[in-house]
């Protein structure tokens, strides 16, 4: 990752930039979703559980792992395909706002009720 | 002091030094100019670094001392829920801003000053991680709580006049 500098590099260089800030966005967003709902497969299907920690030792540490897995291989792919469109828009900061707030909640509500 | 203890004490200090920066890269992207640029993007990055630092510890501590010590006298104590919901929350939460944090950097590089969605999401992803943040600090100072209370209760138990008297029999 180069250290920014206001704009010497031309044009190609920034949408370069941009393009990978807005997959690794969507990536987040969506990694996000992705570590809730694999909390509760893990918490509701316990062979899943056993199966996660045969992996690492500890089902915390595959946990840890798949998201970061997950994170990596969205943002390397989006950023290859330039998904979504190889620009930031204030849409998707909404997008990742909305999903982290949704995962939390969700997350919180989970443990108290379930 | 004993391995264990240091460990425990690690990843709350990382994580509050982590909350800490996300405020820095806050305030930074909200008076973004050219001439602060580069302090956001190593804010940034320190953002990331304390919060794999975090993540290291938390989870060092957790998979190897906690199951067998804290959560086992939690649970037996006044308050199991300090562990079954706000223990079982904060070991998943955790991890939402962890993802943050590791995406900060790539858009902070971005030069904000000029680029209004690019500035928003900084705000956002920082805010976010601010937020969330706290949260896993207060719950940790439940479970701490729900430990505690459970060890308070134990004493009381074995220090009642009744059970000292049984002693002394």
């Amino acid at each position: 990752m180069m250290a920014p500098t206001p704009n010497t590099h031309g044009p190609s260089v920034d949408a370069e930039k941009e393009n990978t800030a807005a997959a690794w966005g969507l990536s987040a967003a969506i990694t996000v979703v992705f570590n809730v709902v694999l909390a509760f497969v893990k918490d509701s299907w316990p062979a899943l559980n056993s199966v996660m920690a045969s992996l690492t030792g500890h089902h915390w540490r595959t946990h840890a792992l798949a998201d970061v897995i997950v994170f990596v291989l969205l943002g390397s792919f989006f950023t290859a395909r330039r998904i979504p469109g190889g620009k930031l828009t204030n849409g998707l900061a909404v997008t990742v706002g909305a999903a982290t707030v949704i995962a939390s909640l969700a997350l919180g509500l989970w443990f108290l009720f379930v | 002091m004993p391995f264990k203890v240091v460990l425990l004490f690690l990843h709350p200090t990382f994580g509050v030094l982590g909350t800490l920066a996300a405020v820095w890269v806050f305030v930074e992207a909200l008076n973004a100019t050219d001439a602060n640029q580069r302090r956001i993007w190593i804010a940034s990055l320190t953002v990331a670094g304390l919060f794999i630092l975090t993540c290291f510890f938390a989870g060092w501590f957790y998979t190897v001392y906690y199951h067998g010590g804290d959560q086992q006298i939690i649970l037996k104590g006044p308050v199991p829920w300090a562990h079954s919901f706000f223990m079982e929350t904060k070991e998943h939460l955790f991890f939402i801003p962890f993802i943050l944090a590791l995406y900060l950097p790539f858009v902070a590089r971005l030069r904000l000053s000029a680029n209004k969605p690019a500035r928003l999401m900084v705000l956002v992803v920082s805010a976010l991680i601010v937020l969330e943040g706290l949260a896993l600090e207060g719950a940790g100072a439940i479970i701490n709580w729900g430990a505690k209370t459970a060890l308070a209760q134990t004493a009381q138990t074995m220090t009642s006049p009744a059970n000292v008297e049984k002693k002394v029999r």
